[in-house]
């Protein structure tokens, strides 16, 4: 894409291909100079563009892609132009680990934008933790984690569940059925609907995990069958996602009695399961395509009328658009101090931007203060937002755990 | 057998000063691209793995990746202990999250460094012993080993990601404490750590060489071509059959090791079904009937995929299946069968040479050996 700038299609031949390079300016030749000698800011943008993933991933590519071309195309930051290295990871751990090194060891980039999954993140943290670089991570995560290079801009689950399963009890009663692909995020997010149906006094039903990719639910339906629960919580993935919800429409269940109320599911999944199969069920998230801003407005014109009407933005890919504007916007507030990945995550604790979803903030913890919606899902495939929360609610990686808090000195144990 | 003992000297000394003298200079001895190196020699002693059994014996593994993946979490779970010394009762963190009550038994001797390093060989050698037993007592050849050896990977890469109390699970054993060897702790962006691989890659080779080149050898090239008449000469097939299946295992393992070094955690995705079938592909490429040129196999595909995923970011998968196609339809014996034939043609021309300056009276010109040193 941009970056691969062809003319070093002529250095294919490895070493003999320096010399080839001698006559152009410095700006063509890879290296530690590229910051000094242009002005330009290294930023590296690593989405899984091919691999398993890659059919969401690849939406945050180009929300990502969108915002640094926009801000490009609007004079830079302070003169000075975002130069993205762009890579493709293929889905793959060791690869997400291989081409982190390559935009942090040799690019150079003062910061990496990247990963959906939280296996990519894995791989990623030991080279940004390595060298002290700052990795931009836009997906909603299991929370646990508190580390001091990477900015976290999805939800943790007290964002996510403090006021849906509350909300849920109210409207359709206590007893909650869990179900979700069997990794560590539904684990820890099924810890903390436990613990927050103790304290209003839900309970738990049945509590299950299918392997990951796992397609087939008719067990499952019928177990929910007996079980008669009240709503299905439900943190499936993908396409067990998509299996799950079709399964249950062709079984005739009814969402109004037996609700399936998602963590996980979004305007892409959406489109995969078909609006009918969809409608009626619910999910919590900060952010929705049909949300009613001006600036969601902008963000959904922008994207589709560059990556094509039959697109959608969703919660996700809208955080990979507004860190690249929370970036901007630690680098305005850095000034004319040198431009290192620890300045830029200071510069940006505490910083507030106006994105589609909300006004959001940076906590000193570097997760993000977001606005949690409830979304009723529409035959259209777009939800309607039933609650917005009345405030931006604060992220807390360790709710659910007693003594533990993530703060902005990393990780506190009482 | 001497003239191919011969080649294979020459080969090995040639490969050994590529990757010991070539490849880093040609990287400028820098930290990054040192790094990504010792990712490749790491992957040169997987492919060299798959040709032992492969080339020598005629038996495809397509589930060299569990015996790599072994190797890997052997050397991560070491890791993992030492990070987590100050966590309560010494436990990894994803134990603690998925409410493991306390250490599993399994666990206990990745404490020592020692142990640790001996199971990273051992443990594959044992897995690949019991399959290979179970397999070749039961006479079972061809298509039906790549079946069940690939099915054994997947069947225990779904155990890993299902049982993530002990494991880790899908995202793998992750966060690992630097290595400590003899006081000297590992960084693996520097020169000491690619020599450390580089060093383990030729060890390696080395013993694959001893093997093929004594009488097991023999016996393994024999049963590759017709194992019934070898059996009827009152071989234990399977004996050696095994013996070869366990050696390319430990070579899996400690590529497994050494890559989870150099990329300092352990995921599934290493007993993950398309590493395994690319371990094939790179053993293909590089020519199955040697080791070495497996390796160089190896070590060239990942160079080449590090390469061209540089230069061409949207293409780079499509040419590499080029390349690969390319391979099996022009170059069915690999870069060996090419560069084996050019030896091989060279030969009969110096052949003839030779016999016409032996009539003439002359002193036969040394360029046999150099054209041999060139071909392999």
């Amino acid at each position: 894409m941009k970056r691969r700038d062809l003319l070093k299609g002529m250095a294919i031949g490895g070493v003999a291909g320096a010399s080839g390079l001698g006559g152009f300016p410095g700006i063509w030749v890879k290296g530690g100079t590229a910051l000094a000698a242009s002005g330009d800011i290294p930023v590296g943008v690593l989405f899984s563009q091919t691999g398993a993933v890659a059919v969401v991933e690849s939406t945050l590519h180009d929300a990502c892609m969108m915002a640094i071309e926009e801000i490009n195309d609007s004079g830079g930051i302070q003169g000075r132009m975002l130069n993205p290295y762009v890579e493709d990871p293929a889905s793959d751990p060791a690869t997400f680990s291989d081409r982190a090194n390559r935009l942090v060891r040799r690019d150079r980039v003062v910061s990496i934008f990247g990963s959906y999954t939280s296996a990519s993140r894995q791989a990623v943290l030991p080279v940004v933790e390595g060298q002290n670089n700052l990795y931009w991570y836009p997906t909603l995560y299991e929370g646990r984690e508190c580390s001091r290079n990477v900015m976290y801009g999805g939800a943790v689950p007290n964002q996510q569940q403090q006021e849906f399963v509350p909300w849920l009890k109210e409207n359709f009663g206590g007893r909650f059925y869990l179900l979700g692909n069997d990794y560590v995020y539904p684990r820890e997010e099924n810890n903390v609907c436990r613990k927050i149906l103790g304290d209003i006094g839900g309970e738990v039903v049945n509590e299950e995990y299918v392997p990951m990719g796992h397609d087939s639910f008719s067990s499952v339906i019928s177990r929910i069958r007996r079980e008669e629960p009240d709503v299905i919580f439900c943190t499936l993935v993908g396409d067990s996602d998509v299996a799950f919800q079709r399964e249950y429409r062709s079984a005739g269940l009814d969402p109004e009695r037996m609700p399936v109320a998602s963590l996980t599911r979004s305007e892409v999944e959406v489109s995969a399961i078909g609006g009918d199969a969809a409608a009626g069920h619910f999910s919590s998230a900060p952010y929705f395509m049909g949300h009613d801003s001006p600036e969601n407005e902008r963000f959904v014109e922008a994207y589709l009328r560059r990556y094509g009407s039959d697109k959608v933005t969703h919660f996700v890919n809208e955080a990979a658009y507004f860190q690249v504007y929370q970036f901007k916007a630690a680098l305005e507030a850095l000034g004319d101090a040198e431009v290192t990945p620890a300045a830029i995550r200071d510069a940006a604790v505490g910083l507030r931007f106006q994105a589609p979803q909300g006004q959001v903030e940076i906590d000193g913890n570097l997760h993000t203060h977001l606005w949690p919606k409830i979304g009723q899902w529409q035959s259209d495939g777009q939800a309607k937002v039933l609650v917005e929360s009345s405030e931006r609610v604060a992220p807390e990686p360790y709710w659910a755990y007693e003594g533990q808090i993530c703060t902005a000195e990393g990780l506190q144990q009482a | 057998m001497n003239k191919g003992f011969t080649v294979d000297c020459i080969g090995y000394a040639l490969f050994a000063a590529f990757v010991l003298l070539l490849m880093p200079w040609m990287v400028d001895f820098s930290g990054y691209e040192l790094n990504s190196y010792a990712r490749y020699l790491a992957l040169g002693v997987v492919a060299a793995a798959v040709a032992l059994s492969w080339g020598t014996a005629g038996i495809l593994n397509l589930g060299q990746a569990l015996t790599f993946g072994i190797g890997s979490y052997v050397m991560a779970m070491h890791l993992k202990l030492k990070a987590s010394a100050s966590q309560p009762g010494g436990m990894p963190d994803f134990m603690v999250w998925t409410n493991v009550e306390s250490l599993p038994w399994f666990w206990e001797p990745f404490r020592s460094l020692p142990l640790t390093l001996a199971a990273g060989v051992l443990v594959p050698v044992i897995v690949a012993g019991l399959l290979g037993m179970f397999m070749f007592r039961g006479r079972i050849t061809g298509v039906f080993v790549a079946i069940i050896t690939l099915s054994l990977m997947l069947a225990v890469q779904l155990w890993i990601i299902n049982e993530q109390g002990w494991t880790g699970g899908e995202n793998g054993i992750t966060s690992l404490a630097p290595l400590e060897l003899f006081g000297w702790s590992v960084d693996t962006y520097s020169l000491p750590f690619y020599y450390l691989a580089a060093g383990c890659l030729l060890a390696v080779l080395a013993l694959g060489l001893v093997l093929i080149r004594s009488k097991a050898g023999l016996v393994l090239r024999a049963i590759k071509d017709d194992a019934a008449r070898v059996r009827f000469f009152g071989y234990d097939v399977a004996r050696y059959e095994t013996i070869v299946f366990s050696a390319s295992a430990a070579m899996a393992g400690v590529a497994g090791m050494l890559y989870c070094l150099v990329l300092e955690f352990a995921s599934p995705t290493y007993m993950g079904l398309s590493l395994s079938l690319a371990m094939v592909i790179w053993a293909a490429v590089g020519g199955r009937e040697s080791i070495v040129a497996a390796a160089l196999g190896g070590i060239g595909v990942n160079m080449a995929e590090g390469r061209l995923s540089d230069l061409f970011f949207d293409q780079w998968t499509l040419m590499l299946g080029v390349i690969f196609i390319a391979v099996v339809l022009f170059l069915p014996r690999g870069l060996y069968g090419l560069l084996d034939g050019a030896r091989e043609m060279l030969s009969a021309r110096t052949g003839a040479v030779r016999e016409n300056a032996a009539g003439a009276g002359k002193v036969v010109p040394p360029t046999g050996v150099a054209s041999e040193g060139k071909t392999d």
